[in-house]
């Protein structure tokens, strides 16, 4: 019987709503990661500010940056296909069909969360083979890299773990649906042309690919994401 | 390619066969290919639900669920069939409703409670060592622990909370504001109950036990036509969309038919199709303007000024010059146009005053009951004064005799419409008409008219008990009011279109810009299809009219219109007035529901309006004074000292409007300090009102002691969507950052109001909790304290009705609450159950004093036949009479949630009832415990019918309801039947055994059922239209005449001008000052445009409105529309950020230039919510604002009018509303675009 990584429990944890049991367990979260060494060193040094975090502050404060961040930022959602399909008719039918994965898997739903809720996958993967952690997760590669990005430009704590994932998976940095997603130049925001150009319709196109998903309302999203000039690192909370 | 190496040359397989003579072949090949397109549109169930947006489409839908997710929906295509020759009704359906199922998982979802952090945190330390009640006790005393919270609303600092919790503060905080304040300082606000009347009910039923009080939004959105009330009687009442298609001649004036009434506009297009004309009235070129034959652009605003002249025109032609035998018949049967106006000398000059009564008379013409509010005409058989039939004083005290039979009593009549020939009349005199056209703010046209224009009028002297007196008939003052020449000389009256005066054609042009001979067209094309088809000429109106300050102008000169060509009560005719989702059809079986009239009655209601204007403070800021607005006729008062929220005082303490809070004191200490001085309560607190000891809460909407403390969101996005004076919300009742530019009248230094204390410091945060309930983070939610997740359209059962066609059809659980989420019922259900769980000890058994307005549709609708307030000595104060009823209620708050999960014994003890009627419901009852089962526990419920889920509620409204139960509607029909004296019986008769259940709604959408509650009727002969019963049943209207009231009477009506219909131009509210504008100051380039506010084709109010889908189709974000003209003036060009403000507060959006704009207006459509892609004001420095945000409300003192026949308050029936068109605002294209998104800082408002 092939090993399970209790790593993918670890960082499905670490992405979930900061509660008191959180942060008594945000030790034990680093040993096991050093202990199993799935993530590389680099990637555990870089998880560090949020484990410390998480141990260190005013749960409240972790609570209200967490719902800022993942429950009120849709740029930033944790349901993985907000990122893809969006509002498309597509979301349904692939949510359908990652419900089956689990089931196939052995498992069923008990949480209230949608299925693509990442920290649900995560779980999952700590169930599976470690050849099936990577291909899956090197399927939602580009949203992990794309969730990273966003994130690392807010100076979040939290980018270390989607780092850490797209590192495992192994995605190209420059690839397209990457890019695709990160629409954003990283102009200067007062620049009112380089906002003109973010705010452009894109122009739609029908066919001839119909599994291509909704192009226009991805792209909206993406642009969404606000550009922020990155603080001085003093002060840099999040 | 060849064949040959795939065919067998030697062998033949087995697995090969043939079928049908060899004509068909089985093969084998695979077909897995198949498989994409099976799993693609694959299901395990369709559910049938629709969406509960305010928006009248009320669609069906066919829900698609897979593995217990909602995977897509399309349009459901049952609706039963329309009779032989008829369109039918489906598909409905829009691109907004289509794109449903991809909201319910958007990321703006609301996935668990969220409660702010700050608040959780005091409350969580207080409660360690403290009962919940105590805990927020303590919390709320300590100022700075308070300030905390709710100077940070709206900027972030949510954490999420479980359930419980979050339900325990919100019952605690009700328990200590009821205690501490009284029940009437818990409000809650949520709208258009016919979208989801469950959901409505469970919020309204919850502060209905608890003695919190429901606020009005019908009126307050300004979709209320108060024309319809003052005409009719009648809230809202309209024709069905498929009588579309009986119409002779569609008039769209002021309503974009595809844009925002999609799913029926196919009616209009088949009706074109049929041969029916059509003309389109709108200042742009909007949607609906290239379906007309003709389209006429007046200026905006104008509307009245075109509807006065196309009413000269109509009157011209088939009136006077040539009499048309049915629109004469029609006017005289079912307008009170016979009636007599009795004539004021007011400073040696005349002047139009009240209708004539029985009262007026000496021997009161035999009538001994209600004599003062009988109106009197003129029979044409000898001349004499009869009372006939019908009018309101038949109403009351007297049965069988109020109906619309042409007689007096028993005696035949036939009234007398004109006395213009010789023989009728005793003299010619001339009588004062005001005009308000000679001038209007800068952008407007005005004319050199006087403000006073005295016309000839035809009058007979009649000896009244109090001497001798002039009268004249409504018709002949009508004519004289419109300027018509009769042959009697004088000035100010036309014979021909192009004379310059008010209201000819030629003057209209002046002030429209409409050019003449279109107005003429209009009108005469519009009265000969109506004289052709006997009333078949429809008009359809909405918001483009009905959202300014004078829209009862606009409306009432199209309400003219239409009853001189005998259009309303016909079908294919009327009046279609489509703004707002007024019509819950299983009304009255609804109403125990929802306002717990099972338990306890009188519920607590109050108008939105009026509460909104006096606790977010924008009477504060009042620019528009009484005397701007005064009649130049109006007889004698104090008007010119009084501000409007003086007048709303007055209308308050004289019982006119609701009042809440209603006293200083809690309503439950009075109630108890009348007890311990041994008296009677309404006689105490008269006593104690009229010594002063105690103060209407009305009088000082400032002091801590009358704001308003909790406050419950549902169903709505108040904040985001309708908070007219939005900014004023922000810093008064929320208490956090706003963009409020302007000053309050105490910095201004300017007059002050008489009646309401001024306070130099205003208030900041009145409420304690505000909480809303929404499946979407909504601008509301976002300036929450505690935000509960809700279950979506397709997570929760309930019911659906529209104006738009006639069926009732369900709202479904096609899968369980995402998420977190509870349906509205549950949600209320666990805060009842936690309250009453909570509060013995603290609260137990108590009375509470409810102050009841005088109400439409009962015996107190005639209670103030003349003007007068107690507080000035004028008379005494006598509840119910002269002030508000004291109505004594009991409160039993540890049972209140035994009272929330069943049907209270009132429904078999008092029965049930509306609009004026009541009948029994004992069999009702009896059928509803077979259905939902009864209560088992012991306890005040044990026995009573069960009410435990939505399905439960669902079946009590459909059980109570004549509309969706034939024998409810017989009786209902029996009842009304003893005040007609008429039998109505045989339009509901057919459908005696008809039981609507919710799994037949479920099956396929329902027609309802003929009632009483509606002046319109279901049948296989007619569509649905308004006042069909009046004109085929002889059903009066409920107005003082009893006919349609063209002519208004009451003393404020004429003091402020609007006895008669006139033109009034916008008011000026004066939010464009020289302090304010600093664009003008620096000299940049910009705009000063009028406001307009339309709604859109996005979304459905701020629904949809974050939806990625409908933003791509339109900009992405908030959009402001300007003509190309003005564009240049200002140096804008497509798409540049532009920032609009005035002295109400500043939003920022990009520019669309287009054609279809009329210079001088800019459009921003209807609620764009401010949690998408709103950068920052250059202005304020803050977040820029919404649509809301450069508004303000005025209010207008002729819709405070109570006590008197149809203009007596109900609930959006009548009263102050929110109009919003008349803003204008400086328009200059943004320099620096900021768009605010550093990590938040939540340090409090300053």
């Amino acid at each position: 019987m092939e090993v399970r990584q209790k790593t993918w429990k670890a960082l499905s944890a670490l992405l979930c709503y900061p509660s008191a049991e959180l942060k008594e367990a945000a030790p034990e979260i680093a040993a096991i990661l050093a202990a199993e060494g799935v993530i590389s060193p680099a990637a555990q040094v870089a998880l560090k500010p949020l484990l410390r975090d998480l141990q260190k502050s005013d749960l409240y404060d972790l609570q209200e940056r967490y719902v800022l961040l993942f429950d009120r930022s849709r740029t930033l959602s944790l349901n993985l296909f907000e990122h893809v399909h969006g509002e498309s008719r597509d979301r349904g039918p692939a949510m359908v069909d990652l419900l089956e994965t689990y089931r196939a898997g052995g498992f069923d739903l008990v949480s209230t969360e949608l299925p693509d809720h990442l920290p649900i996958l995560l779980e999952y993967l700590s169930t599976r083979p470690i050849a099936d952690a990577r291909e899956m997760l090197a399927d939602a590669g580009h949203i992990l890299a794309a969730l990273a990005e966003r994130l690392q430009r807010r100076d979040s704590c939290y980018a270390a773990v989607f780092a850490a994932l797209v590192e495992f998976a192994d995605v190209p940095e420059d690839a397209e649906l990457v890019q695709d997603l990160l629409r954003v130049k990283e102009d200067d925001p007062e620049d009112l042309a380089a906002l003109d150009s973010v705010w452009e319709e894109a122009e739609i196109t029908f066919g001839p690919d119909p599994g291509a998903g909704c192009p226009v309302g991805r792209e909206m999203l993406a642009n969404m994401d606000p550009v922020i000039n990155p603080p001085s690192a003093a002060t840099a909370q999040n | 390619m060849s064949h040959l190496l795939d065919r067998l040359n030697f062998l033949k397989s087995t697995r090969v066969g043939t079928f049908a003579d060899g004509h068909g072949q089985t093969t084998i090949e695979n077909r897995d290919w198949e498989d994409v397109y099976r799993n693609r549109w694959r299901h395990d169930k369709i559910v049938r639900s629709t969406h509960g947006v305010n928006c009248t489409g009320s669609c069906s839908w066919k829900i698609y669920v897979k593995s217990g997710i909602v995977t897509w929906e399309t349009q459901q295509t049952d609706y039963p069939r329309t009779r032989a020759g008829m369109p039918n009704h489906e598909p409905r359906g829009c691109a907004r409703g289509a794109s449903y199922s991809w909201y319910l998982y958007s990321a703006n979802r609301v996935k668990t409670p969220l409660i702010r952090a700050r608040l959780l945190k005091s409350y969580r330390r207080m409660r360690k060592n403290n009962s919940p009640i105590e805990a927020w006790s303590k919390l709320q005393s300590d100022p700075i622990l308070r300030a905390d919270y709710t100077s940070t609303r709206g900027k972030g600092g949510f954490v999420r909370a479980e359930w419980d919790e979050a339900v325990e503060i919100i019952a605690a905080a009700n328990a200590y504001t009821v205690k501490t304040y009284g029940p009437d300082r818990v409000v809650g606000f949520s709208p258009i109950p016919a979208m989801s009347m469950v959901s409505y009910a469970s919020g309204a039923r919850y502060l209905s036990l608890l003695g919190g009080a429901c606020l009005s939004f019908y009126d307050w959105y300004c979709d209320l036509p108060p024309a319809s009330p003052q005409t009719w009687g009648e809230q809202t009442d309209v024709p069905e969309s498929a009588d579309w298609y009986n119409a002779g001649f569609l008039l769209l004036w002021g309503s974009n038919v595809p844009q925002t009434r999609t799913p029926d506009a196919h009616f209009y297009t088949e009706a074109r199709y049929r041969g029916a004309k059509s003309a389109v009235i709108c200042p742009d070129y909007s949607e609906a303007a290239k379906f007309g034959d003709i389209w006429l652009a007046p200026k905006q605003g104008t509307d009245a000024a075109v509807a006065m002249a196309m009413g000269h025109v109509i009157l011209r032609e088939f009136h006077l010059d040539r009499q048309t035998p049915y629109f004469s018949d029609y006017a005289r049967r079912y307008t009170d146009m016979p009636m007599l106006v009795r004539l004021d000398e007011q400073d040696g000059r005349l002047v139009p005053g009240r209708l004539l009564r029985a009262a007026d008379f000496d021997d009161k013409l035999g009538q001994q009951n209600n004599p003062e509010w009988k109106t009197i005409a003129l029979d044409r058989e000898g001349g004499n004064p009869v009372a006939p039939n019908g009018s309101i004083g038949f109403r009351w005290g007297e049965k069988g005799k109020w109906n619309l039979e042409q007689k007096s009593g028993d005696k035949d009549v036939d009234l007398r419409m004109s006395l213009v020939l010789e023989e009728n009349h005793d003299a010619v005199v001339g009588v004062d008409f005001p005009y308000f056209g000679g001038a209007a703010s800068e952008t407007f046209a005005k004319t050199d008219h006087p403000e006073i224009l005295t016309r000839n009028v035809p009058v007979k002297k009649l000896k009244l008990a109090d001497g001798e007196a002039y009268v004249a008939t409504v018709f002949d003052l009508f004519c004289a009011n419109y300027g018509l020449d009769r042959g009697l000389g004088g000035d100010f009256v036309a014979s021909d279109y192009n004379q310059n005066t008010p209201f000819t054609p030629a003057w209209a042009e002046a002030i429209t810009g409409v050019p003449r001979d279109r107005i003429i067209t209009v009108a005469r094309e519009f009265a000969l299809n109506a004289e052709k088809t006997e009333g078949k000429s429809m008009v359809i109106l909405g918001a483009g009219l009905n959202h300014w300050y004078h829209m009862d102008m606009a409306y009432r000169g199209i309400i003219n219109m239409l009853a001189m060509c005998g259009c309303i009560g016909k079908s294919g005719g009327g009046w279609s007035h489509y703004v707002g989702q007024e019509k819950l059809r299983p009304q009255t079986g609804w109403i125990p529901l929802a306002f717990a009239t099972d338990w306890a009655r009188p519920p607590r209601h109050m108008n939105g309006t009026s509460f909104f204007y006096a606790h977010t403070d924008q009477w504060r800021y009042e620019t528009l004074k009484p005397e701007e607005i005064l009649s130049p006729t109006a007889p004698a008062g104090d008007w010119k000292d009084t501000s409007l929220i003086d007048l709303n005082i007055r209308a308050e303490r004289m019982g006119w409007l609701p009042s809440v809070p209603a006293f200083k004191t809690n309503p439950m200490e009075v109630a108890k300090s009348a007890k311990a001085a041994g008296q009677d309560i309404p006689a105490y607190v008269a006593s104690q009102l009229t010594s002063g000891q105690l103060e209407m809460s009305a009088e000082d909407p400032d002091a801590p002691e009358n704001w308003p403390r909790n406050m419950f969101v549902w169903r709505s996005n108040i904040l985001g969507s309708s908070g007219k004076g939005h900014e004023y919300f922000l810093k008064h009742l929320l208490g956090t950052d706003h963009g409020i530019q302007g000053k309050d009248l105490g910095e201004e230094g300017q007059r002050k109001p008489i009646e309401a204390k001024w306070h130099d410091d205003a208030p900041r945060g009145k409420l304690d909790l505000l909480v809303t309930i929404d499946f979407r983070m909504s601008t509301t939610a976002v300036y929450s304290d505690i935000v509960l997740p809700t279950a979506s359209w397709y997570e929760k059962n309930d019911l659906n009705t529209s104006d738009m066609h006639p069926f009732i059809h369900p709202l479904q659980a096609a899968v369980d609450p995402a998420y977190d989420s509870k349906s509205d019922w549950e949600i209320f259900k666990f805060i009842a159950k936690k309250f009453s769980e909570m509060v013995p000890g603290y609260l137990g058994e108590e009375t509470d004093i409810v102050a009841l307005p005088t109400l439409h549709d009962s015996p107190s609708e005639l209670a103030q036949d003349q003007v007068r307030d107690w507080k000035q000595g004028e008379c005494e104060l006598i509840p119910g009479k002269t002030a508000p009823a004291f109505a004594t209620v009991t409160r039993d708050y540890p049972n209140l949630y035994k009272r929330f999960t069943s049907v209270g014994p009132l429904m078999e003890k008092v029965g049930n009832g509306g609009k004026g009627i009541s009948w029994d419901t004992k069999t009702e009852i009896a059928q509803l415990k077979a259905l939902n089962g009864t209560v088992a526990e012991a306890g005040i419920s044990e026995g009573q019918v069960r009410i435990e889920s939505d399905i439960d509620a669902a079946e009590v409204i459909l059980m109570l309801a004549p509309e969706t139960n034939g024998e409810v509607a017989v009786k209902a029909w029996d009842a009304l039947g003893t005040h007609t004296g008429h039998d109505h019986t045989h339009l509901a008769r057919a459908k005696e055994d008809e039981k609507i259940r919710f799994r037949d709604i479920a099956a396929q959408p329902r027609k309802i059922i003929s009632s009483p509650t509606w002046s319109g009727i279901e049948s296989d002969e007619v569509c649905y239209n308004a006042g069909y019963t009046n004109v085929h049943e002889l059903i009066p209207w409920r107005t003082l005449s009893g006919r349609q009231q063209l002519y208004q009477d009451h003393l404020w009506m004429r003091a402020f001008g609007e006895g008669f219909v006139t033109w009034r131009p916008p008011v000026d509210l004066k939010t464009v000052t020289d302090e304010v504008n600093i664009s003008a100051r620096n000299n940049e380039p910009h705009l000063v445009l009028n406001f307009i506010t339309p709604h859109q084709k996005w979304g459905i109010h701020s629904t949809y409105s974050d939806n990625l889908l409908m933003l791509t189709l339109n900009r992405g974000g908030p959009v402001l529309w300007i003509s190309e003209v003005d564009a240049k003036k200002a140096g804008i060009r497509d798409n540049d950020w532009v920032e609009a403000y005035n002295a109400n507060g500043a939003l920022a959006a990009r520019a669309v230039v287009s054609q279809r704009i009329k210079e001088g207006t800019l459009f921003m459509y209807h609620a764009q919510e401010k949690i998408v892609n709103t950068p920052g004001s250059q202005i304020t420095g803050k977040r820029a604002g919404i649509h809301n945000s450069v508004t303000r409300v005025t209010l207008k003192p002729t819709h405070m009018i109570g006590g008197y026949a149809q203009l007596s308050y109900g609930f959006n029936y009548y009263g102050t509303v929110g109009s919003n068109r008349d803003e204008f605002v400086i328009l200059r294209k943004m320099e620096k675009v900021d768009w605010m998104d550093e990590p938040v800082k939540t340090e409090a408002a300053e």
